[in-house]
C-alpha cells in the first residue's frame, strides 16, 4: 500500500531523450490526442508501468482529461498498471501454438520460475519473488510457423522446447 | 506438384534488402517512378480496378472499388496501412515489415499518388517491435533519399509516412477500430455507414489497406494489368444477379501452420486446393487430415470431405467459409475439435472489445459452454425428441426416428447465433467480430457434432477417428437449409 502511495506522490516527467521523441510524435497528428498510444509506450518504457502520476502527466501533455488516458490504458493489454518484472515473458497460447505444445513450455516456465501466470488484473501473481520475471499468457503473436513462441520484452524466441527455455532463462538470469 | 510463384516475397531473403541501396538494385522504387512518369493518378486507380485486386486483410473487398468511394473534393485524405496482424494463424505481414519494408513504402507511395493522399499512418501492432524498428529505419532512409517528404523527385508530390504502434488489442485490426485507436481512443469499432472512405480518421476520407494489398501495387504498375490478371482463376459469381465474372487475381501469401511438416509462408496463385497447399508445405504431420481452418481462426472449419475446396475468395465463400487473411491451420487425426474450439473461444472471449452487449456477454458464455463440455460436465437431457435429418426428399425434415437432446449443444448454437446468425449472415453487433465468433463456434459444432456428443456422453474429452467424427457435407448442407423456404432452397 505504501508503495502505491509513494507512486502517486512521485511526480513523473519525461527525461530529455523521451521529451525529444515526444516532441517529434506530436507533430505527426492533426490533434494531440492521437499521439496517445505512442506516448504511453514511451512513458511506460521510462517508468516501468503506468502509474497515476504518469497518467496525469500524459493527460497534461496531450491536453485531455486523466479519465481519457485511464480509459485507454485499461483497454489495451500492453499497458501495465502494476509493477512488472525486469523481464516480461509473454507466452502465446492460441491455437497454432497450442497444436505445437505450448502447454508443455508454459508448465516448464512455471516450474522453473516458481511462479503462477499473471492475470490482467493481478500481475503480481505472475511475478517472481525477486522481481526479475513476469510470466503472462498472451494471444497470437503472429509467428505461428515457428510455434511455440515466447516474447521476452522486445525479443521473440522461436520453436521453443523445455531445453531451449532452460538455456534462455540461464542467459537472462546471468 | 504446384510451384510457388514468388512475387511479393521474391527478394525477401536477399541479404540487406531492408536497406535502400539493395532494394534499389532489385527494381526498388522504379515502379513508383514509372507510375509518376507514365500515368495520371486516375490511370493508376483504373489499373488497380482492372487488375481485380482484392483486399488481402480479410474481407476480400475490391481495392479499386474501395478507392472509387473516396470523395475527390474533401482534403486532406488519409491512408491507414493496417499492419495490426493479429488473426491467429496469420504471419505474412510480419516478414514483409521485418525484411522488406521498402516494398511497403513503395506500395504506399503508389496508393498516395493515385488517391492524392499526403499523410499515411502505418498502424503496426505493438508486439512487432522488430518490424517497427525496421520500418522506421526504412522510412528514415526514404526521406533521406528524397522518396518521402516534400516535392518527391521534383513532381510536387508530398507524402509523409508515420508508423503508429498499437498496444495488443485484436479488435484494432478491424478498420474502424483501427481508426478509433489511431485517434488515441479505445479501439472500439464504429457503426457503418459512414464508411471510412467517406468519414474516417479525424473525420476525413480514409483509405484503409492491409500491408499485403499495398505490396501488390508496385507489381501491378510495374508489370501491367494483363500480366497480373493471368494469375488466379475467374468464376461466374453466382451470388450476383445476373452472375458476373468474379476474378481472383494475383498471388496470395498463404500462411500455413499447425500439423504440417514445413509451416511457413508460401506465395502461390490464388485458387489452389487445400490438399495441394498441404503438399506444398511439406505434407501432413500425422496420418490423416481431420480439419483445416482456411482463413484465420475466424473462418468456418473445413472437414476432410472439403479438402478439394479451392483457396480463393469466391470458392471459399461458396463453401460457406472464407479466405480471410489466408492463415491456414491444419489439424491431424490426433486433435480434439472440442479442445481446439475451446482454445479459439478463449481467444474471442478475451478479445471482445465490450462495446456491444451480445458480443460482450455472448463470447464468454460460448467459452463457458465449451469449457463445461471439455471438462466433462456437458449437459444432456434424459428425454428424447423426434430426429430431424435428411428426409427422403433430400431436404431437412422429420426422419421418423428419435434422438437424444444435448442441451449444451443446442445452447451453444443458440447463443452463438444470437451474437451473429451464421445462416442468415446477419449480426447483432456493430462490427464483424460477432460473426468471427459464431462462425467457428457453430461450424465446429455442426461439422464435428459426433465428437461433441461423445465428449458429453463420456464425461471426458473423446477424440474420435476422423471418419466417425465428421458429419457428411450433404447432412450439414441440409441442416443449414432447414429454415430456408422451399422456393429459395436451391439459390
Amino acid at each position: 500500500m505504501s508503495d502505491a502511495l509513494i507512486q502517486i506522490e512521485t511526480p513523473f516527467a519525461f527525461n530529455e531523450e523521451n521529451q525529444r521523441e515526444f516532441d517529434g510524435l506530436i507533430g505527426r497528428y492533426p490533434v494531440k490526442e492521437a499521439a496517445m498510444l505512442p506516448t504511453l509506450h514511451l512513458a511506460q518504457r521510462q517508468a516501468g508501468y503506468i502509474t497515476p502520476a504518469v497518467m496525469k502527466y500524459v493527460a497534461e501533455q496531450l491536453e485531455v482529461s486523466v479519465m481519457k488516458v485511464k480509459d485507454v490504458v485499461t483497454f489495451y493489454p500492453m499497458f501495465f498498471e502494476e509493477p512488472v518484472g525486469e523481464y516480461v515473458i509473454r507466452i502465446c497460447h492460441t491455437l497454432p501454438c497450442a497444436l505445437r505444445d505450448c502447454k508443455g513450455v508454459l508448465e516448464h516456465l512455471k516450474a522453473k520460475l516458481a511462479t503462477d501466470v499473471a492475470s490482467e488484473t493481478n500481475l503480481a501473481k505472475g511475478t517472481t519473488a525477486d522481481g526479475k520475471f513476469t510470466l503472462m499468457k498472451v494471444e497470437c503473436l503472429a509467428s505461428c510457423d515457428v510455434a511455440p513462441v515466447i516474447m521476452v520484452n522486445d525479443d521473440l524466441y522461436k520453436n521453443l522446447t523445455p531445453e531451449k527455455v532452460d538455456e534462455l532463462l540461464a542467459k537472462l538470469a546471468s | 506438384m504446384v510451384q510457388e510463384r514468388r512475387i511479393l516475397y521474391e527478394h525477401l531473403d536477399v541479404p540487406d534488402i531492408n536497406t535502400f541501396d539493395v532494394f534499389r538494385q532489385y527494381d526498388g522504387y522504379t515502379r513508383f517512378e514509372k507510375a509518376i512518369a507514365e500515368y495520371q493518378p486516375d490511370d493508376v486507380a483504373k489499373m488497380v480496378m482492372d487488375s481485380g485486386l482484392k483486399g488481402r486483410g480479410g474481407a476480400g473487398f475490391s481495392t479499386g472499388l474501395k478507392w472509387s468511394f473516396v470523395p475527390k473534393d474533401i482534403k486532406p485524405c488519409y491512408l491507414c496501412c493496417n499492419a495490426d496482424e493479429s488473426e491467429p494463424g496469420t504471419f505474412s505481414n510480419r516478414y514483409v515489415l521485418e525484411k522488406n519494408p521498402h516494398l511497403l513504402i513503395e506500395g504506399i507511395l503508389i496508393c498516395c499518388y493515385a488517391m492524392g493522399i499526403e499523410t499515411t499512418y502505418v498502424y503496426i501492432r505493438g508486439e512487432f517491435t522488430l518490424g517497427k524498428k525496421m520500418l522506421d529505419a526504412a522510412i528514415k532512409e526514404a526521406y533521406e533519399k528524397g522518396y518521402l517528404g516534400k516535392d518527391i523527385r521534383g513532381t510536387g508530390l508530398n507524402v509523409d509516412i508515420y508508423s503508429h504502434p498499437g498496444a495488443g488489442a485484436y479488435i484494432c485490426g478491424e478498420e474502424t477500430g483501427l481508426i478509433e485507436s489511431l485517434e488515441g481512443k479505445r479501439g472500439q469499432p464504429r457503426n457503418k455507414p459512414p464508411f471510412p472512405a467517406v468519414e474516417g480518421v479525424f473525420g476525413k476520407p480514409t483509405v484503409v489497406q492491409n500491408v499485403e494489398t499495398l505490396c501488390n501495387l508496385p507489381f501491378i504498375i510495374g508489370n501491367g494489368v494483363e500480366w497480373y490478371t493471368q494469375m488466379g482463376p475467374t468464376y461466374a459469381d453466382t451470388r450476383a444477379n445476373p452472375p458476373t465474372p468474379d476474378p481472383n487475381t494475383g498471388t496470395k501469401l498463404y500462411c500455413i501452420s499447425g500439423d504440417v511438416n514445413e509451416p511457413g509462408v508460401y506465395e502461390l496463385d490464388l485458387g489452389l486446393t487445400c490438399s495441394e497447399l498441404i503438399e506444398v508445405a511439406g505434407g501432413l504431420r500425422g496420418e490423416e487430415v481431420k480439419a483445416v481452418i482456411p482463413g484465420g481462426s475466424s473462418a468456418p472449419i473445413l472437414t476432410h470431405y472439403e479438402l478439394d475446396t479451392r483457396l480463393d475468395f469466391t470458392s471459399l465463400t461458396l463453401a460457406k467459409s472464407m479466405l480471410g487473411s489466408g492463415g491456414i491451420i491444419v489439424m491431424n487425426e490426433t486433435r480434439n475439435i472440442v479442445d481446439c474450439l475451446l482454445n479459439i473461444m478463449k481467444f474471442y472471449a478475451h478479445e471482445s472489445c465490450g462495446q456491444c452487449t451480445p458480443c460482450r456477454w455472448g463470447t464468454p458464455w460460448v467459452r463457458d459452454i465449451v469449457q463445461r463440455i471439455a471438462d466433462g460436465n456437458g449437459r444432456k437431457d434424459t428425454m428424447t425428441r423426434p430426429k430431424f435429418g435428411v428426409a427422403e426428399n433430400g431436404r431437412w425434415g422429420d426422419t421418423g426416428e428419435t434422438e437424444e437432446i444435448y442441451e449444451d449443444l443446442d445452447l451453444l448454437e443458440s447463443v452463438a447465433n444470437n451474437i451473429a446468425n451464421v445462416d442468415t449472415m446477419t449480426w447483432n453487433t456493430i462490427c464483424v467480430f460477432g460473426i468471427a465468433v459464431s462462425w467457428p463456434a457453430v461450424s465446429y459444432m455442426r461439422k464435428f457434432r459426433p465428437e461433441f456428443e461423445a465428449t458429453i456422453q463420456e464425461g471426458k474429452l473423446v477424440t474420435l477417428p476422423v471418419a466417425e467424427a465428421t458429419v457428411s457435407p450433404e447432412e450439414n448442407y441440409a441442416y443449414q437449409q432447414r429454415f430456408v423456404p422451399k422456393e429459395f432452397a436451391d439459390l
